[in-house]
Protein backbone atom coordinates (compact mmCIF):
# COMPACT_ATOMS: atom_id res chain seq x y z
CA UNK A 1 0.00 0.00 0.00
CA UNK A 2 2.95 2.17 0.90
CA UNK A 3 4.60 1.51 -2.14
CA UNK A 4 1.90 2.09 -4.28
CA UNK A 5 1.60 5.57 -2.96
CA UNK A 6 5.01 6.46 -3.25
CA UNK A 7 4.72 5.44 -6.83
CA UNK A 8 1.97 7.60 -7.62
CA UNK A 9 4.06 11.01 -5.58
CA UNK A 10 6.99 10.08 -7.36
CA UNK A 11 4.87 10.00 -10.56
CA UNK A 12 3.32 13.80 -9.73
CA UNK A 13 6.68 15.01 -9.15
CA UNK A 14 8.09 14.09 -12.05
CA UNK A 15 5.60 14.70 -14.58
CA UNK A 16 5.87 18.51 -15.29
CA UNK A 17 9.10 18.90 -16.07
CA UNK A 18 8.88 15.91 -17.73
CA UNK A 19 5.60 17.68 -19.69
CA UNK A 20 7.98 20.31 -20.50
CA UNK A 21 10.68 18.39 -22.09
CA UNK A 22 8.27 16.43 -24.45
CA UNK A 23 6.60 19.86 -25.58
CA UNK A 24 9.72 20.96 -26.67
CA UNK A 25 10.51 18.05 -28.30
CA UNK A 26 7.04 17.86 -30.38
CA UNK A 27 8.09 21.27 -31.55
CA UNK A 28 11.41 20.38 -32.53
CA UNK A 29 10.12 17.34 -34.31
CA UNK A 30 7.62 19.57 -36.24
CA UNK A 31 10.08 22.71 -36.75
CA UNK A 32 11.60 21.25 -40.19
CA UNK A 33 7.90 21.16 -41.57
CA UNK A 34 6.80 24.56 -39.63
CA UNK A 35 9.45 26.54 -41.59
CA UNK A 36 8.89 24.86 -44.58
CA UNK A 37 4.79 25.91 -44.30
CA UNK A 38 6.24 29.70 -43.13
CA UNK A 39 8.66 29.95 -46.86
CA UNK A 40 5.94 28.61 -49.37
CA UNK A 41 2.54 29.08 -47.74
CA UNK A 42 2.55 31.82 -44.68
CA UNK A 43 5.15 34.28 -45.15
CA UNK A 44 4.82 34.95 -49.43
CA UNK A 45 1.02 35.50 -48.21
CA UNK A 46 2.48 38.61 -46.59
CA UNK A 47 5.15 39.14 -48.43
CA UNK A 48 2.47 39.51 -51.56
CA UNK A 49 1.05 42.17 -49.47
CA UNK A 50 4.73 44.37 -48.99
CA UNK A 51 5.49 43.57 -52.88
CA UNK A 52 2.28 45.13 -53.70
CA UNK A 53 3.27 48.67 -51.90
CA UNK A 54 6.67 48.95 -53.60
CA UNK A 55 7.90 49.42 -57.11
CA UNK A 56 10.55 47.31 -58.55
CA UNK A 57 13.56 46.63 -61.25
CA UNK A 58 13.13 43.35 -62.15
CA UNK A 59 13.18 41.38 -58.53
CA UNK A 60 14.64 44.08 -56.51
CA UNK A 61 12.01 46.64 -54.66
CA UNK A 62 12.81 50.08 -56.05
CA UNK A 63 10.78 52.55 -53.46
CA UNK A 64 8.15 52.40 -51.48
CA UNK A 65 4.58 53.80 -53.03
CA UNK A 66 2.08 52.91 -50.51
CA UNK A 67 -1.52 52.09 -51.87
CA UNK A 68 -0.16 53.96 -55.61
CA UNK A 69 -0.33 50.14 -57.02
CA UNK A 70 -3.51 49.52 -56.35
CA UNK A 71 -4.62 53.03 -57.92
CA UNK A 72 -3.37 52.09 -61.25
CA UNK A 73 -4.97 48.60 -61.44
CA UNK A 74 -8.37 50.01 -60.41
CA UNK A 75 -7.76 52.57 -63.60
CA UNK A 76 -6.60 49.91 -65.16
CA UNK A 77 -9.56 48.98 -67.89
CA UNK A 78 -8.07 45.58 -68.36
CA UNK A 79 -8.42 44.75 -64.82
CA UNK A 80 -11.97 46.21 -65.04
CA UNK A 81 -12.56 44.11 -67.50
CA UNK A 82 -11.04 41.17 -66.13
CA UNK A 83 -13.34 41.38 -62.70
CA UNK A 84 -16.26 42.02 -64.58
CA UNK A 85 -15.64 38.69 -66.53
CA UNK A 86 -15.18 36.88 -63.68
CA UNK A 87 -18.81 37.68 -62.93
CA UNK A 88 -19.78 35.81 -65.92
CA UNK A 89 -17.58 33.01 -65.37
CA UNK A 90 -19.46 32.55 -62.30
CA UNK A 91 -22.99 32.85 -64.34
CA UNK A 92 -22.00 30.52 -66.98
CA UNK A 93 -20.32 28.16 -64.15
CA UNK A 94 -24.04 28.27 -62.41
CA UNK A 95 -25.74 27.45 -64.92
CA UNK A 96 -23.73 24.59 -66.79
CA UNK A 97 -21.29 23.39 -64.13
CA UNK A 98 -23.44 23.42 -60.83
CA UNK A 99 -26.27 21.17 -61.76
CA UNK A 100 -24.07 18.74 -63.76
CA UNK A 101 -22.76 16.78 -61.37
CA UNK A 102 -26.23 16.61 -59.16
CA UNK A 103 -28.15 15.52 -62.09
CA UNK A 104 -25.34 12.97 -62.86
CA UNK A 105 -25.54 11.68 -59.55
CA UNK A 106 -29.31 11.10 -59.58
CA UNK A 107 -28.48 9.23 -62.56
CA UNK A 108 -25.98 7.17 -61.64
CA UNK A 109 -27.89 6.27 -58.81
CA UNK A 110 -30.99 5.20 -60.34
CA UNK A 111 -28.87 2.32 -62.13
CA UNK A 112 -27.69 -1.07 -61.31
CA UNK A 113 -26.06 -1.92 -64.04
CA UNK A 114 -22.59 -0.67 -64.96
CA UNK A 115 -22.61 0.95 -61.95
CA UNK A 116 -18.83 1.28 -61.13
CA UNK A 117 -18.10 1.86 -64.51
CA UNK A 118 -19.95 4.67 -64.75
CA UNK A 119 -18.22 6.22 -61.23
CA UNK A 120 -14.77 5.31 -62.78
CA UNK A 121 -15.95 6.90 -66.10
CA UNK A 122 -17.18 10.10 -65.20
CA UNK A 123 -14.38 10.99 -62.57
CA UNK A 124 -11.75 9.99 -65.34
CA UNK A 125 -11.13 13.23 -66.48
CA UNK A 126 -10.38 14.55 -63.38
CA UNK A 127 -6.96 12.87 -63.54
CA UNK A 128 -6.28 15.00 -66.93
CA UNK A 129 -3.97 17.62 -66.52
CA UNK A 130 -5.19 20.75 -66.89
CA UNK A 131 -3.29 22.01 -69.26
CA UNK A 132 -3.04 18.80 -71.17
CA UNK A 133 -7.36 19.51 -71.09
CA UNK A 134 -7.13 22.89 -72.34
CA UNK A 135 -5.03 21.88 -75.41
CA UNK A 136 -7.08 18.94 -76.13
CA UNK A 137 -10.59 20.95 -76.12
CA UNK A 138 -8.81 23.87 -78.51
CA UNK A 139 -8.24 21.40 -81.02
CA UNK A 140 -11.73 19.43 -80.47
CA UNK A 141 -13.04 22.95 -81.10
CA UNK A 142 -11.26 23.19 -84.02
CA UNK A 143 -12.64 25.98 -86.29
CA UNK A 144 -13.28 25.64 -90.45
CA UNK A 145 -14.83 22.72 -91.14
CA UNK A 146 -12.49 19.93 -90.14
CA UNK A 147 -12.72 20.58 -86.14
CA UNK A 148 -14.55 17.64 -84.47
CA UNK A 149 -17.71 19.63 -83.16
CA UNK A 150 -17.79 21.29 -87.24
CA UNK A 151 -17.83 17.37 -88.07
CA UNK A 152 -20.80 16.79 -85.96
CA UNK A 153 -22.44 20.07 -86.71
CA UNK A 154 -22.26 19.55 -90.51
CA UNK A 155 -23.80 15.70 -90.29
CA UNK A 156 -26.96 18.20 -88.98
CA UNK A 157 -26.73 20.44 -92.11
CA UNK A 158 -25.30 23.68 -89.63
CA UNK A 159 -22.56 25.69 -91.02
CA UNK A 160 -18.84 25.33 -89.33
CA UNK A 161 -18.54 27.89 -86.31
CA UNK A 162 -15.51 30.05 -85.34
CA UNK A 163 -16.40 28.93 -81.54
CA UNK A 164 -13.19 30.90 -79.47
CA UNK A 165 -13.07 33.38 -81.73
CA UNK A 166 -16.41 34.27 -80.98
CA UNK A 167 -16.65 36.50 -78.37
CA UNK A 168 -20.34 35.64 -77.11
CA UNK A 169 -19.09 31.98 -76.87
CA UNK A 170 -15.79 31.94 -75.60
CA UNK A 171 -16.66 31.83 -71.63
CA UNK A 172 -19.54 29.87 -72.40
CA UNK A 173 -17.12 27.39 -74.21
CA UNK A 174 -14.33 27.63 -71.45
CA UNK A 175 -16.85 26.84 -68.51
CA UNK A 176 -17.77 23.41 -70.50
CA UNK A 177 -14.49 22.54 -70.56
CA UNK A 178 -13.91 22.99 -66.55
CA UNK A 179 -16.81 21.29 -65.91
CA UNK A 180 -16.10 18.43 -68.73
CA UNK A 181 -13.15 18.33 -66.30
CA UNK A 182 -14.47 18.85 -63.03
CA UNK A 183 -17.99 17.63 -62.52
CA UNK A 184 -16.94 13.88 -61.86
CA UNK A 185 -15.19 14.33 -58.60
CA UNK A 186 -18.22 16.00 -57.19
CA UNK A 187 -20.67 13.67 -59.03
CA UNK A 188 -19.00 11.12 -56.44
CA UNK A 189 -19.20 13.43 -53.68
CA UNK A 190 -22.85 13.99 -54.26
CA UNK A 191 -23.24 9.89 -54.90
CA UNK A 192 -22.19 9.35 -51.39
CA UNK A 193 -24.54 11.82 -50.41
CA UNK A 194 -27.40 10.59 -52.00
CA UNK A 195 -26.76 6.30 -50.59
CA UNK A 196 -26.47 8.00 -47.21
CA UNK A 197 -30.03 8.80 -47.32
CA UNK A 198 -32.34 6.71 -45.26
CA UNK A 199 -34.39 4.05 -47.54
CA UNK A 200 -37.41 4.34 -44.82
CA UNK A 201 -38.35 7.46 -46.08
CA UNK A 202 -38.52 6.62 -49.22
CA UNK A 203 -40.86 4.18 -48.85
CA UNK A 204 -43.20 5.98 -46.45
CA UNK A 205 -43.08 8.67 -49.53
CA UNK A 206 -44.67 5.89 -51.83
CA UNK A 207 -46.50 4.63 -49.18
CA UNK A 208 -48.10 8.05 -49.23
CA UNK A 209 -48.25 7.98 -53.03
CA UNK A 210 -45.20 10.20 -54.16
CA UNK A 211 -44.20 8.98 -57.76
CA UNK A 212 -40.90 8.69 -58.66
CA UNK A 213 -40.20 12.20 -59.66
CA UNK A 214 -41.69 13.70 -56.51
CA UNK A 215 -40.03 11.04 -54.18
CA UNK A 216 -36.20 12.75 -55.90
CA UNK A 217 -37.98 16.57 -55.93
CA UNK A 218 -38.91 16.20 -51.90
CA UNK A 219 -36.81 13.87 -50.60
CA UNK A 220 -33.46 13.62 -52.74
CA UNK A 221 -32.98 17.25 -53.10
CA UNK A 222 -33.77 18.68 -50.02
CA UNK A 223 -31.23 16.23 -48.27
CA UNK A 224 -28.08 17.49 -51.06
CA UNK A 225 -28.67 20.85 -50.43
CA UNK A 226 -26.84 21.88 -47.73
CA UNK A 227 -24.19 19.73 -49.60
CA UNK A 228 -24.71 22.12 -52.84
CA UNK A 229 -24.13 24.98 -51.02
CA UNK A 230 -21.00 24.40 -49.54
CA UNK A 231 -19.86 23.22 -53.31
CA UNK A 232 -21.27 26.05 -54.50
CA UNK A 233 -19.28 28.26 -52.32
CA UNK A 234 -15.71 26.25 -53.51
CA UNK A 235 -17.13 26.45 -56.93
CA UNK A 236 -17.50 29.98 -57.30
CA UNK A 237 -13.46 30.25 -55.43
CA UNK A 238 -12.77 28.04 -57.63
CA UNK A 239 -13.69 30.32 -60.56
CA UNK A 240 -11.86 33.26 -59.55
CA UNK A 241 -8.64 31.30 -60.11
CA UNK A 242 -9.21 30.52 -63.94
CA UNK A 243 -5.83 30.64 -65.85
CA UNK A 244 -5.13 27.88 -68.01
CA UNK A 245 -8.32 27.81 -70.22
CA UNK A 246 -8.08 31.56 -71.11
CA UNK A 247 -4.26 31.54 -71.41
CA UNK A 248 -3.77 28.56 -73.74
CA UNK A 249 -7.05 28.93 -75.76
CA UNK A 250 -6.63 33.04 -76.70
CA UNK A 251 -4.84 34.58 -74.64
CA UNK A 252 -7.75 36.34 -72.67
CA UNK A 253 -9.05 37.58 -75.92
CA UNK A 254 -10.87 37.77 -78.38
CA UNK A 255 -10.35 41.23 -77.44
CA UNK A 256 -9.71 40.23 -73.40
CA UNK A 257 -13.40 38.96 -73.74
CA UNK A 258 -12.41 35.88 -71.47
CA UNK A 259 -9.49 37.62 -69.57
CA UNK A 260 -9.38 36.60 -65.69
CA UNK A 261 -8.24 37.95 -62.67
CA UNK A 262 -5.76 35.03 -62.40
CA UNK A 263 -4.30 35.90 -66.19
CA UNK A 264 -3.49 39.54 -65.45
CA UNK A 265 -1.04 38.13 -62.66
CA UNK A 266 0.33 36.36 -65.06
CA UNK A 267 0.67 38.85 -67.67
CA UNK A 268 2.79 41.36 -64.99
CA UNK A 269 4.41 38.66 -63.97
CA UNK A 270 5.33 37.35 -67.36
CA UNK A 271 5.52 39.53 -69.61
CA UNK A 272 6.07 42.96 -67.59
CA UNK A 273 8.00 41.37 -65.53
CA UNK A 274 6.09 43.81 -63.07
CA UNK A 275 5.89 42.12 -59.69
CA UNK A 276 4.52 44.34 -57.68
CA UNK A 277 1.64 45.00 -59.54
CA UNK A 278 1.07 41.64 -59.78
CA UNK A 279 1.64 41.47 -56.10
CA UNK A 280 -1.37 43.68 -56.36
CA UNK A 281 -3.51 41.84 -58.24
CA UNK A 282 -2.81 38.92 -56.56
CA UNK A 283 -3.75 40.27 -52.73
CA UNK A 284 -6.62 42.13 -54.44
CA UNK A 285 -8.08 38.18 -55.14
CA UNK A 286 -7.25 37.59 -51.94
CA UNK A 287 -9.08 39.86 -50.27
CA UNK A 288 -12.24 38.78 -52.48
CA UNK A 289 -11.72 35.30 -51.81
CA UNK A 290 -11.19 35.47 -48.07
CA UNK A 291 -14.71 37.54 -47.72
CA UNK A 292 -16.20 34.60 -49.54
CA UNK A 293 -14.43 32.25 -47.41
CA UNK A 294 -15.92 34.09 -44.30
CA UNK A 295 -19.23 33.36 -45.87
CA UNK A 296 -18.79 29.91 -46.55
CA UNK A 297 -17.82 29.52 -42.92
CA UNK A 298 -21.45 31.15 -41.82
CA UNK A 299 -23.29 29.06 -44.19
CA UNK A 300 -21.68 25.93 -42.88
CA UNK A 301 -22.23 26.88 -39.31
CA UNK A 302 -25.72 27.50 -39.76
CA UNK A 303 -26.11 24.04 -41.30
CA UNK A 304 -24.42 22.49 -38.16
CA UNK A 305 -27.00 24.73 -36.10
CA UNK B 1 -32.89 -9.37 -67.37
CA UNK B 2 -32.60 -5.86 -67.27
CA UNK B 3 -34.99 -5.41 -64.48
CA UNK B 4 -34.17 -8.37 -62.07
CA UNK B 5 -30.71 -6.54 -60.69
CA UNK B 6 -33.59 -3.78 -59.45
CA UNK B 7 -34.66 -6.46 -56.83
CA UNK B 8 -31.88 -5.49 -55.01
CA UNK B 9 -32.14 -1.86 -54.95
CA UNK B 10 -31.74 0.03 -51.60
CA UNK B 11 -30.61 3.67 -52.38
CA UNK B 12 -32.24 6.19 -54.55
CA UNK B 13 -35.68 6.70 -55.45
CA UNK B 14 -36.63 3.85 -57.52
CA UNK B 15 -37.28 1.00 -56.19
CA UNK B 16 -38.77 -2.47 -57.63
CA UNK B 17 -42.38 -2.23 -56.71
CA UNK B 18 -42.02 0.44 -58.76
CA UNK B 19 -41.19 -1.37 -61.74
CA UNK B 20 -45.04 -2.99 -62.30
CA UNK B 21 -45.70 0.16 -64.94
CA UNK B 22 -44.31 0.15 -67.95
CA UNK B 23 -43.31 3.98 -67.85
CA UNK B 24 -40.88 3.37 -64.92
CA UNK B 25 -39.19 0.53 -66.99
CA UNK B 26 -38.91 3.04 -69.73
CA UNK B 27 -37.43 5.73 -67.27
CA UNK B 28 -34.90 2.64 -66.14
CA UNK B 29 -33.54 2.22 -69.51
CA UNK B 30 -33.31 5.43 -70.60
CA UNK B 31 -31.61 6.61 -67.10
CA UNK B 32 -28.81 3.94 -68.33
CA UNK B 33 -28.63 4.87 -71.37
CA UNK B 34 -28.11 8.60 -69.87
CA UNK B 35 -25.42 7.17 -67.86
CA UNK B 36 -23.66 5.66 -70.98
CA UNK B 37 -23.74 9.03 -73.10
CA UNK B 38 -21.83 10.86 -69.74
CA UNK B 39 -19.56 8.07 -70.17
CA UNK B 40 -18.84 8.36 -73.84
CA UNK B 41 -18.66 12.32 -73.48
CA UNK B 42 -16.38 12.04 -70.32
CA UNK B 43 -14.27 9.46 -72.43
CA UNK B 44 -14.43 10.74 -76.13
CA UNK B 45 -11.80 13.41 -76.15
CA UNK B 46 -9.01 11.12 -75.02
CA UNK B 47 -9.74 8.81 -77.23
CA UNK B 48 -10.00 11.44 -80.09
CA UNK B 49 -6.16 12.69 -79.41
CA UNK B 50 -5.42 9.12 -79.97
CA UNK B 51 -7.29 8.85 -83.05
CA UNK B 52 -5.97 12.18 -84.44
CA UNK B 53 -2.53 11.11 -83.29
CA UNK B 54 -2.41 8.61 -86.30
CA UNK B 55 -2.92 11.35 -88.69
CA UNK B 56 -0.66 13.77 -90.60
CA UNK B 57 -0.81 17.24 -90.21
CA UNK B 58 -2.06 17.98 -93.75
CA UNK B 59 -4.59 15.50 -93.43
CA UNK B 60 -5.95 16.66 -90.28
CA UNK B 61 -5.91 20.51 -91.41
CA UNK B 62 -7.45 19.52 -94.66
CA UNK B 63 -10.05 16.33 -94.19
CA UNK B 64 -13.02 16.49 -92.07
CA UNK B 65 -12.85 13.27 -90.29
CA UNK B 66 -12.57 11.38 -87.21
CA UNK B 67 -11.08 7.95 -88.08
CA UNK B 68 -7.88 7.76 -89.35
CA UNK B 69 -6.98 6.25 -92.70
CA UNK B 70 -4.08 4.00 -91.32
CA UNK B 71 -2.58 3.48 -87.52
CA UNK B 72 1.17 3.95 -88.13
CA UNK B 73 2.78 3.52 -84.73
CA UNK B 74 6.43 5.30 -86.54
CA UNK B 75 4.72 8.54 -85.94
CA UNK B 76 4.33 8.62 -82.41
CA UNK B 77 7.94 7.56 -82.13
CA UNK B 78 8.92 10.41 -84.82
CA UNK B 79 7.11 12.72 -82.37
CA UNK B 80 8.88 11.45 -79.78
CA UNK B 81 12.19 11.66 -80.58
CA UNK B 82 11.47 14.93 -82.46
CA UNK B 83 10.66 16.93 -79.50
CA UNK B 84 12.98 15.26 -77.20
CA UNK B 85 10.07 13.87 -75.09
CA UNK B 86 12.12 11.46 -73.49
CA UNK B 87 14.51 13.81 -71.45
CA UNK B 88 11.13 16.22 -70.26
CA UNK B 89 9.88 12.94 -68.84
CA UNK B 90 13.09 12.50 -67.03
CA UNK B 91 12.97 16.09 -65.37
CA UNK B 92 9.15 15.37 -64.68
CA UNK B 93 10.27 11.80 -62.91
CA UNK B 94 13.02 13.71 -60.74
CA UNK B 95 10.68 16.32 -59.68
CA UNK B 96 7.84 13.40 -58.73
CA UNK B 97 10.63 11.19 -57.22
CA UNK B 98 12.17 14.30 -54.52
CA UNK B 99 8.35 15.12 -54.27
CA UNK B 100 7.22 12.21 -53.23
CA UNK B 101 9.85 11.78 -50.54
CA UNK B 102 8.88 15.16 -49.05
CA UNK B 103 5.45 15.18 -49.59
CA UNK B 104 5.27 11.99 -46.90
CA UNK B 105 8.01 13.00 -44.52
CA UNK B 106 7.41 16.57 -43.73
CA UNK B 107 3.77 16.61 -44.09
CA UNK B 108 3.52 13.08 -41.87
CA UNK B 109 5.73 14.36 -39.10
CA UNK B 110 3.74 17.76 -39.12
CA UNK B 111 0.43 15.37 -38.65
CA UNK B 112 2.22 13.41 -35.88
CA UNK B 113 3.01 16.65 -34.10
CA UNK B 114 -0.65 17.69 -34.01
CA UNK B 115 -2.25 14.23 -33.71
CA UNK B 116 -0.11 13.20 -31.45
CA UNK B 117 2.74 14.90 -29.69
CA UNK B 118 0.47 18.06 -29.33
CA UNK B 119 3.02 19.91 -27.41
CA UNK B 120 1.64 22.85 -25.65
CA UNK B 121 0.59 25.53 -28.11
CA UNK B 122 0.21 22.68 -31.04
CA UNK B 123 -3.07 24.65 -32.09
CA UNK B 124 -1.67 27.60 -33.18
CA UNK B 125 -0.07 25.80 -36.06
CA UNK B 126 -3.38 23.61 -36.82
CA UNK B 127 -5.07 26.59 -36.89
CA UNK B 128 -2.84 28.20 -39.40
CA UNK B 129 -2.55 25.29 -41.52
CA UNK B 130 -6.52 25.06 -42.08
CA UNK B 131 -6.08 28.98 -42.99
CA UNK B 132 -3.91 28.26 -45.39
CA UNK B 133 -6.46 25.83 -46.72
CA UNK B 134 -8.80 28.81 -47.85
CA UNK B 135 -6.55 30.62 -49.27
CA UNK B 136 -5.46 29.01 -53.00
CA UNK B 137 -1.50 28.64 -53.14
CA UNK B 138 -1.88 30.70 -56.44
CA UNK B 139 -2.36 33.94 -54.92
CA UNK B 140 0.87 33.90 -52.96
CA UNK B 141 2.60 31.97 -56.44
CA UNK B 142 4.44 35.74 -57.27
CA UNK B 143 5.71 36.52 -53.97
CA UNK B 144 7.10 32.95 -53.50
CA UNK B 145 8.81 33.41 -56.71
CA UNK B 146 10.51 36.53 -55.96
CA UNK B 147 11.80 34.80 -52.81
CA UNK B 148 12.77 31.81 -54.43
CA UNK B 149 14.53 34.14 -57.21
CA UNK B 150 15.97 36.25 -54.35
CA UNK B 151 17.70 33.08 -52.51
CA UNK B 152 19.23 31.87 -55.66
CA UNK B 153 17.53 29.16 -56.09
CA UNK B 154 15.34 29.18 -58.97
CA UNK B 155 16.34 26.73 -62.05
CA UNK B 156 16.21 24.04 -59.27
CA UNK B 157 14.38 20.95 -58.04
CA UNK B 158 14.69 22.07 -54.80
CA UNK B 159 12.08 24.07 -54.15
CA UNK B 160 9.59 22.07 -56.54
CA UNK B 161 11.14 19.03 -54.26
CA UNK B 162 10.18 21.14 -50.56
CA UNK B 163 7.05 23.23 -51.89
CA UNK B 164 5.00 19.93 -51.75
CA UNK B 165 5.85 19.26 -47.72
CA UNK B 166 4.01 22.34 -47.12
CA UNK B 167 0.47 21.02 -48.17
CA UNK B 168 -2.39 21.95 -45.69
CA UNK B 169 -5.10 19.13 -47.21
CA UNK B 170 -2.38 15.94 -46.69
CA UNK B 171 -1.34 17.46 -43.28
CA UNK B 172 -5.59 17.18 -42.50
CA UNK B 173 -5.56 13.89 -44.02
CA UNK B 174 -2.91 12.22 -42.17
CA UNK B 175 -4.12 14.13 -38.93
CA UNK B 176 -7.40 12.31 -39.26
CA UNK B 177 -5.31 8.92 -39.60
CA UNK B 178 -3.23 8.68 -36.98
CA UNK B 179 -5.97 10.51 -34.40
CA UNK B 180 -7.49 6.55 -35.40
CA UNK B 181 -4.63 4.44 -34.57
CA UNK B 182 -5.05 3.06 -31.62
CA UNK B 183 -3.34 4.77 -28.23
CA UNK B 184 -1.92 1.47 -27.24
CA UNK B 185 0.25 0.71 -29.01
CA UNK B 186 1.88 4.24 -28.94
CA UNK B 187 1.80 3.89 -25.07
CA UNK B 188 3.38 0.55 -25.76
CA UNK B 189 5.94 1.92 -27.70
CA UNK B 190 7.04 4.52 -25.27
CA UNK B 191 7.62 2.33 -22.79
CA UNK B 192 9.91 -0.35 -24.74
CA UNK B 193 12.31 2.82 -24.71
CA UNK B 194 11.14 3.75 -28.47
CA UNK B 195 12.42 7.47 -28.97
CA UNK B 196 9.96 10.11 -30.60
CA UNK B 197 11.14 9.63 -34.21
CA UNK B 198 11.43 5.78 -33.86
CA UNK B 199 7.99 5.59 -32.75
CA UNK B 200 6.81 7.57 -36.18
CA UNK B 201 9.37 5.66 -37.86
CA UNK B 202 9.25 2.21 -36.71
CA UNK B 203 4.79 2.41 -35.77
CA UNK B 204 3.36 4.90 -36.62
CA UNK B 205 4.29 4.59 -40.48
CA UNK B 206 4.32 0.73 -40.52
CA UNK B 207 0.47 1.07 -39.20
CA UNK B 208 -0.03 3.63 -42.21
CA UNK B 209 0.42 2.37 -44.83
CA UNK B 210 -3.19 2.87 -46.76
CA UNK B 211 -2.97 7.04 -46.23
CA UNK B 212 0.63 6.84 -47.05
CA UNK B 213 -0.59 5.41 -50.22
CA UNK B 214 -3.41 7.84 -50.83
CA UNK B 215 -1.24 10.62 -50.29
CA UNK B 216 1.48 9.02 -52.80
CA UNK B 217 -0.93 8.76 -55.35
CA UNK B 218 -2.19 12.56 -55.10
CA UNK B 219 1.15 13.59 -54.93
CA UNK B 220 2.16 12.00 -57.86
CA UNK B 221 -0.66 13.03 -59.71
CA UNK B 222 -0.77 16.85 -58.19
CA UNK B 223 3.34 16.96 -59.21
CA UNK B 224 2.73 15.63 -62.87
CA UNK B 225 0.11 17.80 -63.76
CA UNK B 226 1.56 21.14 -62.11
CA UNK B 227 2.22 23.94 -64.58
CA UNK B 228 2.38 27.33 -63.00
CA UNK B 229 5.50 27.00 -59.77
CA UNK B 230 7.11 24.53 -62.61
CA UNK B 231 6.95 27.37 -65.29
CA UNK B 232 8.32 30.15 -63.10
CA UNK B 233 11.26 28.15 -62.09
CA UNK B 234 12.37 25.73 -64.31
CA UNK B 235 11.77 27.71 -67.41
CA UNK B 236 14.47 27.82 -69.94
CA UNK B 237 16.84 25.96 -67.74
CA UNK B 238 17.00 23.02 -69.05
CA UNK B 239 15.34 21.07 -66.84
CA UNK B 240 11.48 21.59 -67.88
CA UNK B 241 9.37 19.32 -66.84
CA UNK B 242 6.46 17.51 -69.33
CA UNK B 243 3.81 20.44 -68.26
CA UNK B 244 6.13 23.33 -68.88
CA UNK B 245 7.32 21.83 -72.08
CA UNK B 246 3.67 21.45 -73.21
CA UNK B 247 2.53 25.11 -72.75
CA UNK B 248 6.32 26.00 -74.35
CA UNK B 249 5.46 23.87 -77.54
CA UNK B 250 2.64 26.50 -79.04
CA UNK B 251 3.94 29.42 -80.47
CA UNK B 252 6.92 26.95 -81.75
CA UNK B 253 7.60 24.88 -84.76
CA UNK B 254 5.28 22.28 -83.72
CA UNK B 255 2.55 21.27 -86.20
CA UNK B 256 -0.89 20.43 -84.01
CA UNK B 257 -0.76 16.64 -84.52
CA UNK B 258 2.38 17.32 -82.65
CA UNK B 259 0.94 19.12 -79.86
CA UNK B 260 -1.44 16.74 -80.03
CA UNK B 261 0.80 13.53 -79.27
CA UNK B 262 2.82 15.44 -77.17
CA UNK B 263 -0.97 15.90 -75.39
CA UNK B 264 -1.11 11.94 -75.08
CA UNK B 265 2.40 11.64 -73.77
CA UNK B 266 1.44 14.00 -70.83
CA UNK B 267 -1.70 12.10 -70.40
CA UNK B 268 -0.53 8.59 -70.80
CA UNK B 269 1.02 8.64 -67.21
CA UNK B 270 -1.73 9.56 -64.62
CA UNK B 271 -4.11 7.25 -66.85
CA UNK B 272 -1.53 4.33 -65.91
CA UNK B 273 -1.75 5.32 -62.73
CA UNK B 274 -5.81 5.70 -62.72
CA UNK B 275 -5.89 1.90 -64.05
CA UNK B 276 -4.02 0.76 -61.36
CA UNK B 277 -5.19 2.42 -57.97
CA UNK B 278 -8.81 3.71 -59.67
CA UNK B 279 -10.13 2.06 -56.32
CA UNK B 280 -8.23 4.03 -54.20
CA UNK B 281 -8.92 7.14 -56.50
CA UNK B 282 -11.94 7.16 -56.71
CA UNK B 283 -12.82 6.50 -52.98
CA UNK B 284 -10.38 9.12 -51.36
CA UNK B 285 -11.50 11.62 -54.04
CA UNK B 286 -15.35 10.90 -52.36
CA UNK B 287 -14.59 11.26 -49.01
CA UNK B 288 -11.62 13.73 -49.08
CA UNK B 289 -12.41 16.14 -51.47
CA UNK B 290 -14.57 17.72 -49.70
CA UNK B 291 -12.33 18.01 -46.71
CA UNK B 292 -10.28 19.50 -49.00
Amino acid sequence: MAKKENDLLLHKSERKPWMRKKDMIGWLIMLPSIILFLFFVWEPLLESVRLSMYTAKGFRLDTFVGLDNYKRLFQYPVFLKALGNTFVYIFWSLVLGFFTPMVLAVLITETMHLKGFFKMGVYFPNIVPGLATVLMWRYLFGEGKSGVFNIMLSGLGIKPVVWFNNPMLTIPLIVIIMTWRAAGSTTLIYIANISSIDPALYEAATIDGAGILKRIRYITVPSVFSLAKTLLIIQIISVFQILYEPLVLKQGGPNNASVSMMMLVWNYANREMNYPMAAATSVVICVILIILSAVYFKVTKSKEN
Amino acid sequence: MFFEKYKKKTDGTIRFYDLHSTRTKILCVFIFILCLLAVVIALFPPIWVFLASFRSIKDFVKTPRIWPEKFDFKLFAKTWNDLKFFKYYINSMIVMAGSVVCSVVFNGILAYGLAILRPKGHKIIFSLVMLSMLIPATTSMVALFVNITNLGLSHSYIPLWLQIGANAFYVILFKQFFEGLPKDLIEAAKLDGCGYLQTFSKIIMPLSKSIVMVIIIFTINAVWSDFLLPYLILNNSGKETVMVKLYMFQGGTATAVDILRAVLYSILPPIALFVIFQKQITDSAATGALKG
